[in-house]
């Protein structure tokens, strides 16, 4: 099938190694060298240059690991606010082409967009691609397709610095016989192995399995990327993040412990900046998890119902400490810390405590004003809880002050 | 600490590689080819700004070349700052450096080292890179506790 001029289509935009690229932009001593940025405090590579890439370096691996495979490596520290500012110039040029953008990564689209009078698909994805290459510096894959999964499909398949808009069913299928079908966002590992059995391995085996099966093996959300990928969309371009249905803040600790007053501090500072985020989206909290994995390998997990929805710094600290306790595997040492805000209800719903003495919700109130006025005006955490103390070198250092999930309207991580 | 730098070769002089024949200095390991003065070689040394000036000076007093000057190639910023080098009438210089060398970590530096610039005994300049505490990021990249200050720049 060919879609006729005038006809709609998804595109994906996606920045080839991105951070790197970033690095790139401002530092042109960087470029053809086998580049690694380093996150996790220094501990760990989150994004690496296709030089380092060819060496064996993978994403998410120790420093220690990436120095054997690839000693001629440089390392960067991550720098989100550069990485956010070059982001939200690539998300202009992608809104100069289309009404309707989803933000969905830092360093990726999705957009739709119509067969341009007298050009065509092909065209416009080139046009894009250059666009955001002369204007930002970043070199990015563009995919056009009937649907977003295809588009995505399409835009890996055309990496790096490339473009291609496949509208053809031929086309599309010559394409999904030779992608492994966990090449698709949404079936990782397990589902894969479910499908396995039934003889479906490529993106193509999906597409030609009975929808029926597919249901039966991965449920509704299945069903609907064997939409998608017989080229019917059903996932749409949400130019606007739906709302959340739990907000988190946490993260590696770069040096793992056992100390408890680290584990403490590090539960004050993740719930500091998921206060921060409540805030931010005029929510309360009803709920309340830590999750600790350990490096046993083991995950430690507290959770506490709160009586009343809240954002309330007092009141949220009230509860994550038993939950903490929960969580808290004595002489184990941990390695991460998520503090997750589940139950969300909007502000303006929350009744507040009947049984709470009046005074102390007031002067509650009036700590959490003093607080954001102060961090306003001198910087994020100027003025912080002292039980932070522990964790002085992480404040020290400014990169620690805007994270990945700081990068605000994000529809995906 | 830092065992070594490399720095853009655009960054050199034709006349000083010509003269100090830091040809087989020269590496690349992609894109712009890089000069690397490390530590371990047979005769260390370090390019310095002097008088407005690229230099290149001897790093340090690796076999006791001097006497009379302390055998290391390393300095800390609080030594300096009590006066320990006061009576060698030392010069606060810049070391250029692209890149920094610790425990096989290769890492950015924007503009480069602070050192220490020092006559020995025969009058010949020897240089000293100055080094700090680590900061947290530093010495979990490289796992050393010591990091050379670095110009304008904190990692």
């Amino acid at each position: 099938m060919t879609i006729k001029q005038g006809m709609k289509a998804i595109g994906h935009l996606d920045a080839d190694c991105f951070y790197v690229s970033a690095e790139r932009v401002r530092d042109g001593f960087l470029r053809g060298k086998p580049v690694g940025v380093l996150g996790n405090q220094g501990a760990c590579v989150i994004a690496k240059s296709y030089e380092m890439k060819g060496a064996g370096v993978s994403t998410g691996m120790p420093i220690w690991d990436a120095l054997v495979k690839c000693p001629e490596g440089v390392y960067v520290k991550r720098d989100f606010r550069w990485y956010e500012v070059l982001s939200r110039l690539m998300l202009e040029v992608a809104r100069e082409v289309s009404p309707r953008v989803e933000y969905y990564s830092i360093d990726e689209f999705f957009f739709t967009v119509v067969e341009p009078r007298g050009g065509t698909f092909q065209g416009l994805a080139d046009s894009i691609r250059d666009r955001v290459w002369e204007r930002v510096g970043v070199p990015v894959t563009v995919g056009i397709a009937r649907t977003r999964t295809l588009a995505k499909l399409i835009s890996d398949a055309a990496k790096p610095f490339g473009a291609l808009a496949v509208m053809d069913r031929g086309a599309e299928e010559r394409l999904l016989s030779d992608r492994p079908v966990t090449e698709i966002t949404g079936i990782a590992g397990r589902r894969a192995a479910r499908l396995a059995p039934w003889g479906i391995t490529t993106c193509l085996d999906l597409a030609r399995a009975d929808r029926r099966l597919v249901r039966s093996l991965l449920t509704a959300s299945g069903e609907e990327l064997w939409w998608e990928l017989n080229g019917d969309p059903v996932r749409s371009v949400q130019a606007r993040r739906p709302a959340h249905k739990a907000l988190s803040r946490g993260g590696s600790f770069g040096e793992s412990t056992s100390d408890p007053a680290v584990l403490h501090a590090w539960l004050v500072r993740n719930l500091e900046r998921l206060i921060e985020e409540l805030e931010y989206h005029g929510v309360s909290a009803g709920r309340l998890t830590i999750a600790i994995p350990y490096k046993s390998g083991q995950l430690g997990v507290g959770q506490v119902n709160l009586a009343v929805p809240s954002d309330r710094f007092d009141v949220l600290l009230d509860v994550a400490r038993p939950a903490l306790r929960k969580a808290w595997i004595p002489r184990a040492t941990a390695t991460h810390m998520h503090v997750i805000a589940e139950h969300l209800t909007s502000r303006s719903d929350c009744s507040g405590d009947l049984f709470e003495p009046p005074a102390r919700g007031v002067r509650a109130r009036a700590v959490a004003q003093l607080k954001r006025e102060v961090n306003a005006r001198h910087g994020r955490f100027a003025l912080r809880s002292a039980a932070t103390l522990a964790l002085a070198p992480i404040y020290r250092d400014a990169a620690n002050s805007h994270d990945i999930c700081d990068v605000r309207g994000k529809s995906c991580f | 600490m830092c065992l070594g730098i490399a720095l853009a070769s655009s960054e050199i002089p034709n006349e000083l590689f010509a003269r100090h024949a830091l040809g087989h200095r020269v590496h690349e390991r992609g894109g712009e080819p890089e000069v690397r003065f490390l530590y371990r070689d047979r005769h260390p040394r370090l390019p310095v700004w002097r008088d407005g000036r690229l230099q290149i000076a001897r790093w340090g007093n690796a076999g006791r070349k001097s006497r009379f000057l302390p055998e290391t190639g390393w300095t800390w910023q609080a030594t300096i700052d009590q006066g320990y080098w006061k009576n060698l009438n030392p010069v606060m210089v810049d070391i250029p450096a692209s890149l920094g060398l610790e425990r096989g970590v290769w890492y950015r530096i924007r503009q480069g080292v602070r050192g220490l610039l020092v006559p020995d005994e025969n009058r010949v300049a020897v240089v000293y890179m100055i080094c700090e505490p680590s900061s947290h990021y530093y010495q979990i990249m490289t796992r050393s506790t010591r990091m050379p200050l670095l110009i304008e720049e904190r990692i």
